[in-house]
C-alpha cells in the first residue's frame, strides 16, 4: 500500500537531529523552570502535534506544574469553507488566576494561535505565554507573542517530532524538511 | 477646483443624475463626449471610440496607453481651471488623493436596470440583459486594466446611492448636499479619523457580492480569515508608485487585503516565482515609497502551505499577471 511506505525516503531532508532537539529542549526546560519558579503553572498542550514536545519538555523541567490539553478546528480540515474556528476539546482545568504556558509544535501564520490566545485570555489567567518548538516567522500573518522557541525555520514545510503531513511522520525523532509530492 | 465623480452601474440612472448635478451646481460635466471632443481638439484620436473597455482589448496597446494617458492629462488640466462632475473613467481613482472630491457610486438591482434599459432603448428583455452585462463587464475591465483596481470595491466611493426607489433628481440633490457637507471645511470634525471609519464599513463577506474577488485564491484566503475570525478589507487602498514628468500617475498598486487589527496589507500571488517578479518589484517600490505601511506577500508556496490539506486546485486557479 502506498501509505505504508517506509519513512526513510528521499522526500525528507533532516534539518535538526535528535541530539540537537534534545539539547534545545533541555535549554527551554531550564529557562521555563527558572521563569516560573514559585508560580502556579499550567502547561496547555495544543493537540495533536505538541504532545511529543510537551512530554520531553516537562521531563526537563524542575518545578511543579499541571498539564492540560486543548484542541481547535483547523481551516484545512473543514468540509466546506463556511465555518468558523471552534474548540473541539476544551481545557478540563480552570486557568483563572493561574500562569499559563501554551505549548505548540509549530507557529507559522499565527492564525490558529491568535484565536487560541484570544480565547484563553478571556478566561483571565494571571499570565499567558507561548512556547513553540518550531517558529516559521516567514509565514506569519497575525502577530503573536512567542516567548520561548526552539528553532527558527525558513518558509519550508517541516515534519517530524510531532509535526505531520496528513498524519504521517509525527513519530520521527528528528525534524525534516518535507517536499510534498 | 470642485470635483464630484460619479461611477454607475449601467441602467442605474447615473448618467441622468450626473447631468442634473452638473446643471444644478454649474459644474462642467465630463463624460465620454466631452473627452472625445476635447482630445480631438488636441488632435488625439480615440483608437476605438465605441469600445467601453478601452485598454482591455488585445493589440494596439501602445496607442491605447497613449490615449489613456492623454485622457488623464486632459481631465487633470480641466480640473485645474474648472469645477467638474466626472462621469465614469475611473474618476474616483484619478482624484482619490484629493480630499475635497466627493466620489459617488450609483447602483440599482440588476432586474431593475434591465427594465429601465428595455424602456429607454426599446429593447427586448434578452437584448437588454446582454447589454447590461456587457456594459458592466466593460467597466470592470476598464478599471482593472487602467488602474489595476476592482470596480466592485465600494470603498472607492464616499457615497453609494441605490436608485431603485428614488427619483433621479432627488438623487442629484442628495449628492449636491453630500458634496457641500463633504467639501466645506469644518473646525470640529465629528467621529474618529478616516482610518477608523474605514474599519466600520467592513462588510461581512457573506453579504459581499460573490464576484467581488478577482481570483479564486483571494476568495479562499478571505474564507480562511473569516474562519479564524480575522477582520479584513478587500483592496481598500491604491498606492501610487510611478509618476511621469508631468506628475500623472502611471503605475499604481492595490494590495489584495488589509487586516485592520494587524494594520497589515497582504498581497497574494499564486504565480510561480519566475512569473511573480513584476509583483515583487511593485512591493519593493511600495516599501520604498511608503515605509510606514506594512505589507506582506504570500507567495505560491506560502499559500499552498496555508491550505495544506485543503482541496483547492492551485494549478487550475493560477492567476494571470497583473
Amino acid at each position: 500500500m502506498k501509505d505504508q511506505k517506509p519513512y526513510e525516503d528521499n522526500q525528507l531532508k533532516i534539518l535538526f537531529t535528535q541530539e540537537q532537539i534534545e539539547e534545545k529542549i533541555g535549554e527551554l526546560g531550564k529557562k521555563i523552570s527558572a521563569d516560573f519558579a514559585g508560580l502556579e503553572l499550567i502547561l496547555v498542550g495544543v493537540l495533536r502535534g505538541s504532545i511529543y514536545f510537551l512530554v520531553d519538555l516537562t521531563r526537563k523541567m524542575r518545578i511543579p506544574f499541571a498539564i492540560d490539553f486543548i484542541s481547535i478546528s483547523h481551516y484545512s480540515e473543514q468540509a466546506d469553507s463556511t465555518g468558523v474556528v471552534r474548540i473541539i476539546k476544551d481545557l478540563d482545568l480552570s486557568i483563572a488566576d493561574k500562569h499559563v504556558l501554551v505549548v505548540e509544535d509549530i507557529v507559522d501564520t499565527g492564525l490558529s494561535l491568535g484565536y487560541l490566545l484570544r480565547n484563553l485570555k478571556s478566561r483571565k489567567p494571571a499570565s499567558l505565554k507561548v512556547c513553540t518548538l518550531v517558529n516559521v516567522e516567514a509565514r506569519r500573518i497575525v502577530e503573536v507573542p512567542v516567548d520561548y522557541k526552539g528553532f527558527d525555520v525558513p518558509n519550508v514545510f517541516v515534519v517530524g517530532y510531532g509535526l505531520d503531513y496528513n498524519e504521517k511522520y509525527r513519530n520521527l525523532q528528528f525534524i525534516a524538511q518535507f517536499d510534498r509530492p | 477646483m470642485g470635483i464630484i465623480t460619479i461611477s454607475r452601474e449601467f441602467g442605474s440612472g447615473g448618467e441622468t443624475i450626473a447631468h442634473f448635478v452638473a446643471d444644478k451646481t454649474g459644474f462642467v460635466l465630463v463624460n465620454k463626449d466631452t473627452i472625445l471632443k476635447g482630445l480631438a481638439e488636441h488632435g488625439i484620436e480615440v483608437p476605438n471610440p465605441d469600445q467601453e473597455d478601452l485598454g482591455a482589448t488585445e493589440g494596439k496597446k501602445g496607442q491605447e496607453e497613449q490615449y489613456i494617458e492623454a485622457m488623464h492629462d486632459f481631465i487633470y488640466d480641466l480640473a485645474i481651471r474648472n469645477d467638474l462632475v466626472i462621469l465614469g473613467r475611473g474618476g474616483s481613482i484619478l482624484f482619490r488623493d484629493y480630499p475635497p472630491a466627493l466620489h459617488v457610486r450609483v447602483i440599482a438591482q440588476f432586474t431593475e436596470r434591465v427594465r429601465r434599459v428595455m424602456r429607454a432603448y426599446g429593447l427586448a428583455s434578452e437584448t437588454a440583459v446582454r447589454l447590461v452585462k456587457e456594459k458592466d463587464r466593460g467597466k470592470i475591465l476598464y478599471l482593472r486594466q487602467v488602474f489595476n483596481a476592482n470596480w466592485n470595491n465600494l470603498r472607492l466611493y464616499d457615497l453609494v446611492l441605490n436608485t431603485e426607489k428614488m427619483v433621479l433628481e432627488d438623487a442629484a440633490d442628495l449628492i449636491i448636499t453630500a458634496y457641500r457637507i463633504h467639501a466645506e471645511p469644518r473646525e470640529v470634525k465629528d467621529g474618529p479619523p478616516l482610518g477608523e471609519m474605514e474599519d466600520r464599513v467592513f462588510i461581512p463577506p457573506a453579504e459581499a457580492e460573490a464576484d467581488q474577488f478577482m481570483h479564486p485564491s483571494e476568495e479562499e484566503f478571505a474564507h480562511m480569515l473569516d474562519f479564524y475570525r480575522i477582520r479584513w478589507q478587500y483592496e481598500p487602498r491604491t498606492f501610487f508608485l510611478e509618476w511621469d514628468s508631468e506628475g500623472n500617475v502611471v503605475e499604481a498598486f492595490s494590495p489584495d487585503f488589509y487586516l485592520p487589527d494587524q494594520d497589515l496589507f497582504i498581497e497574494l500571488t499564486t504565480q510561480k516565482p519566475r512569473q511573480a517578479w513584476k509583483k515583487n518589484r511593485k512591493i519593493r517600490r511600495m516599501k520604498e515609497l511608503y515605509p510606514d505601511i506594512s505589507i506582506r506577500l504570500i507567495d505560491k508556496r506560502g499559500f499552498e502551505s496555508l491550505l495544506k490539506k485543503h482541496s483547492i486546485d492551485q494549478d487550475q486557479g493560477e492567476e494571470d499577471d497583473n
